[in-house]
């Protein structure tokens, strides 16, 4: 498994040819705004890449606008709403399973897998109805700063990752230092990542190292050192879980222990953070006074390589998870922006999305679509929900909110293999034979412009597919249409005009369409 | 990292009825010389990743060390509780010696396992996932912008299949038991390997999902996805059925424990027991970033239960193959990131660290132990770690002893300059091609003594033809130290003397007639 996405300069030595990323991929249009009003074509790019595909309907709304306006649209304001929960289980309390006899244990343990079962039907469905780009948004974060719900021999409470979802949704546009801060102290993330054992005299570095080497800067911008001194600055932080533990700021809350937090001094990437006495040892004080400093100070001395950093994330995210030489360019002009607007995310953002290289050709058809967009994309183009998405998702290797490791899902090209591409072919087909009716097709058929084969093709096709397809494929699959004409011995307003003749002839043009290699790409 | 996924996703491999399987041995003939045949042909390499940074001070224990136990005051395995393999040389971990199962100590009773201490390389990397692609790709770069997108094996093989992947072998050449494809695996002309979880699963889902249109002509980037995309769904086609009828046909001749990482080993045995014909299996344990109560006082605890199950779940399967016949053609290492630092943290746990130790296992391999108990004063500069042996000088050894490449192959998998060199550790036993047979390239059989050596070592073979002889020493690195002897040598025993300055690891390698045997050795000053 190459195991995650690094970040990367792009400015390699490239002395072995098999080591490079070919270099051909010419995206001549850098950061400057995409000008003009968006085809039907554009405004498929940019949903299916900042939330998860358009309706018809919705597509063709945006049709005509700019990139600025779809774009300023899909964002939304900074401020939203959290959707309703997706049950009482997330305030209901968890009892201690440790010294419980087997009986209780067992039933602690299974209440964890039911509620993450909960959450995770839940997260899915709210990501494929979101018709803007928040709940993907989410989704980024949460796999940049990761939290799996099952690891080593525990979890993740679900209650503490719905509270965390919660964190990353309030600060996913904002400062990345006031996301980072309220992350660093996040409860899943405290327990998560060993903040939880870190204690004066025996710091330990898990969180500390990663919050550099995953979450701002990547790897080789610190030493070990500094790793040590993090870990020293973020002693103390408590995670209260069981309804046996102490929880001063609350159930699922985090709280500090000020025994348990190194009052030194520490010097971090060059910089001190002075010693404090006992009577300034209190949470807050160390909150600002030391996290947030700490965050400062990576993100004050390492600005380049912060911003690069994210930037380079959300370009593998977002845009092509395999960058190139020649992207690099691109990329630095989005990290100066990013840089420029003092690290506010929704200006990175802007400058991605709004740009003509994002809306270049090259760009288009070029990622593999991740088994959270495979579905939910399904889902939206189809009109339909698929049955127990998050049950798929698993067997796609997508087991929502529980990642294989801290560094996130590895993505790109690991997605597909000979164990997940069986299922996504399965799940296309399920949809068309077994989950969707006559009168389901019949609906999604008369949303296309019907008035005559090709146009009905065409229509199709971008509905479903990135990028034109070649001359020879159009022939071929205008021939599936015309079987179901010919067999019926209809004419094709005809088959417009009945469900049945209609449904079958979109379920074979579809099932030709779900074949295809690009249909896993968007 | 989590264990269940394993358990939960990996096919119970029940134990079938068929009675015959296997492939028999290649036999030797002289009709079999005309070029491609190699020794190494039906030679299968098992590669166990444990992932998280195995920690390799409690796995084997320096009981003798004091410093062990100033250093760990929580969780040091204490002497009267660790398995004494070779009393006063070599401790496992208590957990490696499961009771009832066949395992790794039993294995070293047999001359099955040899444990290499001081695995790692220059410059340590501390991150998980930088330090598994360096693991992974066979290249040690200190440049952090240099990115590490394939595998040495699936670059080795890759340059092996003729016209690859524009035709694909009858059988996968790899296959990794769960979890998506490996980047040991991947090669720039693509993947080599297939990813496999169920094999019943995978026969009714891949079957007929080749695509029905061609690759795409050019090399843009969406050409390139689509035909990456295209490939995988032939590959699943084609290797469904290949796979299913292994599996079918093969058998498990044991019962094995109920553990994901065990089951996978089991799954292991069924295929090639089968006939399979893959080159490269490989699987998977997690677990192993024990920065929290790695280990209880009682010996229990996470790191002893992964530790039980690795012993358990390779010597099952050593039992398997042994009962079924296929034990000589399979050797299997471990690979792990790194190890953990010396010091113990606060948590009960240790922190990211650097050298480790390596289990190769399997009736290919010399058994015994290669290096030194690692030196617990005297740490690198973040109290880390030295490393003894370069982890690529094992990866030689699979090349060249296992699967009979050449070293001009290993110099151009791991890319190695001119002047730099990756010698074999000799951990594997060397498997003479039939073609060298044939020529007369057989490697002599070299004794060393004393090793560990203080002063000077005499190295010893025998020759029955005159031949031309080269003698050199290599450092753990394979970092050239000097030469021993280079010239003619009369037929008969040849004894030479050999010493070298300062402590440490080293290889010498001896070449007569073009033939190479590599002896590491130990130098105590």
């Amino acid at each position: 498994m190459n195991r995650r996405e690094l970040f990367s300069s792009l400015a390699r030595s490239g002395r072995r040819e098999s080591m490079t990323v070919p270099t051909d991929r010419l995206v001549l249009v850098g950061a400057e705004q995409h000008t003009g009003p968006l085809t039907l074509a554009d405004v498929h790019h940019i949903i299916r890449r900042l939330g998860v595909g358009a309706t018809v309907a919705q597509a063709n709304a945006f049709v005509g606008k700019t990139a600025d306006e779809v774009v300023e649209s899909l964002l939304g304001p900074n401020e939203t709403q959290h959707p309703d929960p997706p049950g009482a289980w997330v305030d209901a309390a968890t009892e201690n399973p440790l010294g419980a006899d087997l009986q209780t244990r067992n039933a602690i343990e299974s209440s964890w897998y039911a509620n993450h079962a909960s959450l995770s039907g839940w997260w899915v469905r709210q990501l494929a109805r979101d018709l803007t780009a928040t709940e993907k948004l989410v989704l980024f974060w949460s796999n940049h700063w990761t939290t799996e719900f099952s690891f080593d021999e525990t979890v993740s409470i679900p209650q503490t990752l719905y509270r965390q979802m919660k964190v990353l949704r309030t600060n996913r546009m904002g400062d990345l230092r006031d996301l980072a801060l309220e992350m660093t102290v996040d409860n899943a993330m405290v327990w998560y990542l060993g903040g939880h054992f870190n204690q004066v005299g025996k710091p330990n570095e898990n969180y500390a190292r990663e919050l550099m080497e995953l979450f701002l800067t990547g790897i080789g911008w610190y030493t070990e050192g500094d790793v040590r001194e993090a870990a020293r600055v973020l002693t103390g932080w408590r995670a209260s879980r069981y309804n046996d533990e102490p929880a001063p700021q609350g159930i699922y809350e985090t709280w500090f222990d000020a025994a348990a937090h190194d009052t030194g001094a520490k010097t971090v990437l060059g910089v001190t953070i002075p010693g404090r006495t006992k009577d300034n040892n209190t949470a807050f004080q160390v909150k600002m006074e030391e996290v947030y400093e700490l965050i400062k100070i990576i993100v004050r001395q390492r600005p380049e390589a912060v911003s690069r950093f994210i930037a380079e994330k959300f370009y593998r995210f977002y845009v092509y998870s395999s960058p190139v030489d020649g992207d690099a360019e691109f990329i630095s002009d989005v990290a100066r922006i990013f840089r420029e607007a003092d690290f506010n995310i929704r200006a990175l953002m802007k400058a991605i999305f709004t740009s003509a290289h994002f809306f270049d050709a090259a760009n288009r058809g070029v990622q593999i679509k991740t088994p959270l967009e495979f579905v939910c994309g399904l889902e939206r183009q189809l009109g339909v929900n698929v049955p127990t998405a998050a049950e798929w998702l698993t067997r796609m290797d997508q087991t929502v909110l529980d990642p294989p490791t801290v560094a996130g899902w590895p993505g790109y090209r690991s997605w597909i293999s000979t164990n997940t591409y069986p299922v996504r072919r399965q799940l296309a087909s399920d949809m068309l034979s077994k989950v969707m009716s006559n009168a389901n097709l019949y609906n999604l058929f008369s949303s296309f412009d019907t008035s005559s084969k090709d146009a009905f093709l065409d229509a199709v096709l971008t509905h479903f597919l990135p990028v034109p397809v070649s001359q020879a494929r159009r022939e071929n699959y205008l021939t599936i249409l015309s079987q179901t004409e010919r067999q019926l011995n209809y004419t094709w307003a005809q088959v417009a005009g009945n469900e049945e003749a209609a449904a079958r002839a979109l379920r074979d043009v579809l099932g030709a369409i779900f074949r295809a290699p690009d249909f896993q790409l968007c | 990292m989590k264990r269940r996924t394993f358990i939960q996703s990996t096919a119970a491999a029940a134990v079938g009825t068929q009675i015959l399987g296997g492939v028999p041995l290649k036999a030797f003939s002289p009709k079999d010389l005309d070029g491609l045949v190699q020794a190494g042909d039906d030679n299968i390499l098992i590669v166990v990743q444990l992932f998280g940074g195995n920690d390799g001070l409690n796995t084997i224990i320096p009981v003798d060390d004091d410093q062990y136990y100033a250093i760990r005051p929580a969780i040091a395995v204490q002497k009267q509780l660790a398995v004494p393999v070779v009393p006063g040389r070599l401790y496992f971990h208590p957990a490696l010696d499961p009771a009832g199962a066949y395992n790794l100590r039993r294995m070293f009773d047999d001359g099955r396992l040899a444990v290499v201490q001081g695995i790692g390389y220059e410059n340590p990397n501390l991150s998980h996932f930088r330090s598994t692609d360096i693991w992974l790709s066979g290249f040690n770069t200190s440049d952090p912008d240099r990115r590490l997108i394939d595998g040495w094996l699936g670059r080795y093989f890759a340059d092996h299949l003729p016209d690859f992947p524009a035709t694909l072998p009858d059988h996968p050449t790899a296959v990794q038991i769960g979890g998506s494809l490996s980047m040991l695996l991947q090669s720039p002309k693509g993947d080599v390997g297939i990813a496999l979880t169920d094999p019943d699963k995978f026969f009714q889902l891949g079957q007929g999902l080749s695509p029905d249109l061609e690759a795409m002509p050019g090399d843009t980037a969406y050409e390139r996805e689509f035909n990456f995309v295209r490939l995988v769904a032939e590959q699943s086609d084609r290797y469904s059925s290949v796979v299913k009828e292994a599996f079918d046909k093969g058998r498990n001749t044991l019962q094995y424990a109920t553990n994901g990482f065990v089951r996978q080993m089991q799954l292991v045995a069924r295929l090639i027991s089968g006939g399979l014909k893959s080159k490269v299996y490989m699987v998977y344990m997690g677990g192993f970033d024990t920065h929290v109560q790695q280990q209880n006082d009682d010996l229990t605890g996470l790191h002893p239960f992964l530790l039980n199950a690795l012993s358990t779940g390779i010597g099952q399967f050593m039992q398997d193959a042994l009962a079924q016949g296929f034990a000589d053609r399979v050797v299997g290492m471990t690979v792990s990131e790194f190890g953990r630092r010396p010091y113990e943290n606060g948590s009960r746990g240790t922190d990211h660290g650097t050298s480790s130790i390596q289990f190769v296992f399997g009736n290919g391999v010399n058994a015994g132990v290669f290096g030194q108990s690692p030196d617990l004063t005297n740490f690198d500069s973040n109290g880390d770690l030295v490393y003894q042996y370069d982890y690529r000088t094992v990866y030689a050894d699979i090349l060249e002893n296992w699967f009979g490449g050449s070293p001009d192959e290993t110099k151009s998998v791991f890319d190695l300059s001119p002047n730099e060199n990756i010698l074999p550790l000799g951990v594997i036993k060397k498997t003479v091609s039939s073609v060298d047979a044939y020529e007369g390239r057989v490697p002599v059989h070299v004794r060393l003594a004393p090793n560990p050596v203080t002063d000077v070592a005499w190295i010893e073979w025998s020759q029955t033809t005159p031949a031309m002889a080269k003698v050199d020493i290599y450092d753990g690195t394979g970092r050239f130290v000097e030469r021993v002897w280079h010239g003619a040598v009369d037929p008969g025993s040849v004894r030479l003397p050999i010493s070298v300055t300062a402590s440490g690891s080293y290889l010498c390698a001896i070449t007569v007639n073009g033939a190479r045997t590599v002896v590491p050795f130990t130098v105590i000053k």
